[in-house]
């Protein structure tokens, strides 16, 4: 492409009275020798984009530089059509908002990131869809109970064709053992029958449903909208494409022979809960010593839930599961005593009218550790339990029944851990922590990096639980019900809705060739130039998503449709030939190299902030709206992730006589807050490695420092940067500044 | 520690003597931390634990009986009001008193008190004929076919001698409003309010009966009460027992008269003068705005509102039979509603009930400061500014 660049600079926003806007257009005109800039007083109206417009029209125009506002605003206003390259210079919330007026050091800092944008903008090249071939957007269902059943009607709702596959014969899984649902309707007090039957007669009579059941995944290979999937049914092979995948295997009771603390295995009449849903399923509720019926009953929650002998975490579901099953027995003789031993009663949002009702019901509730499920005798049970409430040992009557309250254990943290390909001999360690990817055999997909989804915690196949849920860490694959978390009925038919609208969406976007989340609908995606590649393998280890296979010779296979397009890949490549076409080492290396470095003497210093762009960047505009102030010697650039970034630009600042550098990333660890999961962490880990840099440039390594920031801490951020720089002033300027 | 034994029988029988609404308990505490047990020391205050006693009640298990918990509670109804489930905590207090009582083992303290109104109708052992004492020297109608209003004078107005003051008082006003009224004597009983409270249903119904048939038989139709309690149970308990007549409160047809024009009160207080609510009166009937309309006229721009008032009105410690309490100093209630009342400035204390004035009295004594605040009971007030 001819490349035409215009530059606009807004005077409005106070962006004129701070700054010598003259001055500032020369710098483009001038130096950079910039064909067409143009000043205007209220740049994102109308008459401002008309402006822009005609030079588009008329003066053929086609990349623009525009100095005005963050970034983060005004998308729409400065949007010329995909074939125009844009690069925003974020004069208002980063320049004038956060430093004084009609100051020399705020006009060079202006001036400065005039420079940055114009550097980029020559560089960049408007994004070419990636368009593969052979494109599906079936959606394939894994698991035929409640969740999996829910999300194939609803995708077919929607208009989708589904591939629903079943281990069992019947559609229906946990759901069919079940007699009544916990109360979904006013006045919320009484168990609710639920038409399994009906949910499924819907989806097995839908024309857009294609069922597989006594089925299994035996492979999937592929990438979002060309998934080549295999399945074994009874001996017998077929073979789908799909687009997207929604993960619905759900879970299983934990192993009740574990509690033998609470007598399961020691007395016949301690049972569990989904044994006594069996029975109320059956209509046969029996004492099973003896067949008699039962005439007392005690419910002992998290039976082996919130246990860290057992499962650390709380299942979430048994506290309600129970108050139903509790109410079946009231429902049936109103004088029954029963108990229900509980460490913390969790029944939310109208969960709690249940409760009450039960309570109004006369049901001993009794906070505690159950301490002893013992026979009185007679051949009928007492329990023993630290009661909380009288802070005194208390002992029950006797009842017939004991049924405990057993957590849920996710299908996916059924496998073993998938070990990782040893590296060959002569190769380096790996360096950056794996995934814990446990063999669970649900999908058995064909990627490199093992057959399922990483897990989390507890082998949950979940990603980031408050921020992206129905999200995993492989494109175009959407864990929904109890395979990602512990969850209720009601919630599991949510989660399904939720996660079979995550799966229509990735199939829409990959189709027009569109990033999903979180870079939603970013038409760039990197490529690699393969001659120069050593086959050291990083970019398939450090990318977050499993979007690059590998051949046998150790070449990478990217998966454009499988990519996130957060840069890592491009952060770790030490050959630098992975690039997209608006955003690659060479760009980001010569926005650093276009920094105007003054001289020792003149005692400016000049501090290079890669700042990421989910969060840190957003804090920084803070700063500008709040109008606080910290030293003009930044240069802030943002950053698809921390994660792209490539050691090389720290070489880059180094030697061009840049002071110091900051790096601005998102919490890492158990909690992390990173968009693209592990870039933070990644970019921790590269940090290492910079002392080899700096070292070899006989350098400090308190030059480069980095932050762990989070959007709320905007209020820090003046203290962070105006700390780093007088560290940077007591260590002295920077010896390669005058060369 | 030998467990103890949880009883479904034992929660049975409780709920079945009062206790409706323990089960409803979640046991979150609210009630204790707003019990008025919790701003003063004492063993008292360490043992009796509102919450604790529920817990004990819904689980049948034994430990509430000990008397200094079981007989703490002076149904002042802060918990109750603010509970978010709901419990009836005063009916719960008053099932498990019930239970014990009801077997006959009321506390030994209790039982000249509970004898007494067995014998004499009135719980202060005053003789039945000295009902009508209070009425020296006043000409007090009798309640006959033609009158309006029965007066019904609490028992602790009948023979207190410090509380006589009120009966007589609200009489004068009443006069000078013009108003028809009478009572009947010596064949009142008292309320039973207490009675019931204390755990004593045998004889709170008794004490009912025995006032529903006169009242009805004497044909009362409108009655007016100079006790919030007795305002309380004719309202509250004794409709579904057959007596329903039109009751109201003393400050509540005074302000009325005033407002009809038919009651002029002068101004002429020039003290401070701040209002107690009394539970009975506010939280459990409603009744916060009429005594301070009443107060206002007499003393205009003289009165001063405790930081604890209206709803969030502090117990004197006189309800559910705490006014038969021996209590420590120090530990009382009413000593802080005299502190609250200097801390405004207040140089009286005014207040709607004869049993908070008895209380607050004693507490304004055992503080040594009945030099600095004199506790009224209002008529007193608006009886001498006619």
């Amino acid at each position: 492409m001819e490349k035409k660049i215009g530059a606009y600079i807004c005077t409005g926003c106070g962006i004129g009275d701070a700054l010598d806007v003259a001055a500032l257009a020369k710098v483009a005109t001038g130096e950079y020798k910039v064909p067409v800039c143009r000043e205007h007083g209220f740049l994102c109206s109308e008459e401002g984009r008309a402006l822009i417009q005609a030079d588009v029209e008329q003066e053929g125009v086609n990349s623009l530089v525009i100095a005005a506002c963050s970034p983060r605003v005004m998308v729409d206003a400065f949007d010329f059509g995909p074939d125009k390259v844009v690069e925003r210079v974020n004069l208002r919330e980063q320049v004038v908002w956060s430093h004084p007026a009609e100051d020399e050091d705020t006009q060079m800092m202006a001036e400065d990131y005039l420079r940055m944008g114009i550097t980029k903008a020559k560089e960049m090249e408007p994004p070419v869809p990636y368009q593969g071939e052979n494109l599906s957007k079936r959606i394939l269902v894994v698991g035929g109970g409640l969740t999996g059943l829910t999300a194939a009607k609803e995708a077919a709702a929607a208009g989708y064709e589904v591939v629903l596959v079943e281990k069992s014969d019947e559609l229906g899984g946990y759901t069919r053992n079940v007699a009544k649902l916990p109360p979904l309707t006013p006045p919320y007090e009484e168990p609710t029958a639920f038409d399994l039957e009906g949910l499924v007669g819907e989806v097995t009579g839908s024309d857009k449903i294609t069922v597989y059941t006594g089925s299994q995944i035996e492979k999937i290979s592929g990438a979002p909208c060309m998934f080549d999937v295999s399945i074994q049914q009874n001996g017998s092979q077929a073979a789908e494409r799909v687009g997207a995948i929604v993960l619905a295997t759900g879970a299983v009771p934990y192993d009740a022979s574990k509690l033998e603390h609470l007598g399961f295995g020691k007395h016949p009449d301690v049972i569990t809960a989904d044994q006594l849903e069996g029975m109320f399923k059956a209509g046969e509720v029996k004492r099973p010593s003896n067949g008699q019926p039962v005439n007392g009953v005690a419910f002992i929650l998290c039976a082996g839930s919130r246990d860290p002998e057992h499962l650390p975490y709380c299942s979430a579901a048994c506290c309600v599961e129970s108050l139903k099953q509790a109410k079946y027995f009231k429902d049936a003789n109103p004088e029954m005593p029963v108990y229900i031993f509980y460490k913390d009663l969790r029944a939310h949002g109208t969960y709690e009218f249940l409760y009450k009702q039960l309570q109004k019901d006369g049901v001993f509730f009794v906070r505690g550790t159950v301490t002893g499920v013992d026979d009185d005798g007679s051949g009928a049970l007492a329990i023993s339990a630290e009661d909380v409430l009288t802070r005194a040992p208390i002992l029950s009557e006797s009842v017939d029944l004991v049924v405990l309250a057993t957590g849920m254990v996710s299908t996916a943290s059924l496998g073993k851990p998938y070990k990782a390909q040893e590296p060959k001999e002569g190769e380096e360690e790996v360096e950056v922590p794996a995934d814990t990817i446990l063999a669970s055999n649900l999908l058995n997909l064909e990627y490199r990096q093992g057959p399922e989804i990483p897990a989390l915690k507890y082998g949950f196949p979940d990603s980031h639980f408050i921020c992206f849920p129905y999200e995993s860490r492989r494109t175009g694959i959407y864990p929904a019900g109890t395979v990602r978390a512990p969850m209720d009925y009601s919630r599991a038919m949510d989660d399904a809705a939720g996660a079979a609208l995550k799966a229509i969406q990735c199939v829409e976007m990959t189709g027009q060739g569109k990033a999903v989340h979180p870079r939603a609908g970013d038409l760039s995606y990197p490529e690699f130039f393969m001659q120069r590649c050593t086959q050291c393998k990083r970019c398939t280890e450090e990318c977050p998503f499993g979007a690059i296979n590998e051949d046998e010779k150790a070449n990478p296979l990217p998966n454009p449709t499988r990519c996130r397009r957060c840069g890592v890949c491009m952060g770790a490549c030490p050959e630098r030939i992975i690039s997209f076409k608006n955003y690659s080492v060479g760009m980001i290396g010569n926005m650093i190299k276009n920094i105007e470095v003054p001289e020792e003497d003149e005692e400016k210093p000049r501090i290079l902030v890669l700042a990421c762009e989910n969060d840190a960047y957003p804090a920084l505009d803070m700063v500008g709206i709040r109008r606080a102030q910290y030293n003009p010697w930044v240069r802030v650039i943002p950053v698809r992730c921390l994660g792209s970034m490539n050691l090389v630009w720290i070489a880059d600042a180094l030697s061009s006589g840049i002071d110091g550098i900051l790096l601005l990333g998102c919490k890492h660890g158990d909690d992390y807050q990173c968009h693209f999961v592990k870039g933070s962490e990644l970019a921790n880990i590269r940090m290492s490695k910079i002392k080899e840099t700096l070292d070899r440039l006989v350098l400090e390594s308190e030059r480069v420092r980095f932050e762990q920031l989070s959007i709320t801490d905007y209020g820090k951020l003046p203290e962070i940067l105006d700390d780093f720089a007088s560290d940077l002033e007591d260590l002295g300027p920077n010896p390669y500044k005058d060369f | 520690m030998e467990p103890k034994y949880v009883s479904a029988e034992m929660r049975d029988y409780i709920v079945s003597m009062g206790a409706e609404t323990v089960n409803w308990c979640m046991q979150c505490g609210l009630c204790t931390n707003l019990c008025p047990w919790r701003l003063v020391p004492g063993e008292t205050s360490e043992k009796f634990n509102i919450r604790h006693m529920q817990r004990l009640g819904q689980m049948g298990m034994e430990g509430f009986e000990d008397e200094t918990v079981l007989f703490a509670c002076s149904t002042c109804g802060m918990c109750q009001s603010n509970c978010p489930r709901g419990v009836k905590i005063i009916d719960n207090v008053r099932g498990m008193r019930a239970s014990i009582v009801g077997a006959g083992m009321a506390p030994a303290n209790l039982r000249p008190i509970l004898g007494s109104a067995h014998a004499n109708g009135n719980p202060w052992s005053g003789p039945r004929e000295k009902r009508t004492a209070w009425q020296e020297g006043l000409d007090v109608p009798t309640f006959g076919p033609d009158t309006e209003y029965f007066l019904f004078v609490c028992c602790h107005s009948c023979y207190d001698p410090r509380s006589t003051k009120v009966a007589r008082s609200i009489v004068k006003l009443l006069q000078a409003a013009g108003v028809s009224f009478g009572v009947i004597g010596q064949e009142e009983s008292c309320c039973g309010e207490s009675m019931r409270k204390l755990g004593d249903e045998e004889l709170f119904q008794k004490l009912a009966q025995s006032n529903i048939e006169l009242f009805n038989s004497k044909g009362v139709k409108k009655i007016i009460t100079t006790s919030p309690h007795c305002l309380w149970t004719f309202t509250q308990e004794y409709p579904e027992l057959g007596g329903e007549w039109e009751v109201i409160h003393y400050t509540e047809l005074l302000n009325q008269l005033v407002e009809e024009g038919k009651l002029s009160l002068k101004a002429g207080q020039g003290k401070k003068v701040a209002f107690h609510d009394p539970c009975y009166l506010g939280r459990h009937s409603g009744v916060y705005d009429p005594p301070r309309a009443l107060l206002e006229k007499v003393v205009p721009d003289g009165t001063v509102e405790l930081t604890r008032n209206r709803e969030s009105s502090l117990c004197c410690a006189g309800g559910g039979g705490r006014i038969w309490a021996e209590v420590p100093m120090g530990e009382r209630f009413g000593e802080l509603r005299v502190t609250d009342a200097l801390d405004q400035g207040a140089q009286v204390l005014a207040t709607a009930c004869p049993y908070c004035m008895n209380m607050l009295i004693d507490a304004c004594n055992s503080l040594g400061k009945e030099d600095d605040l004199e506790v009224v009971e209002l008529s007193e007030i608006l009886a001498d500014s006619l």
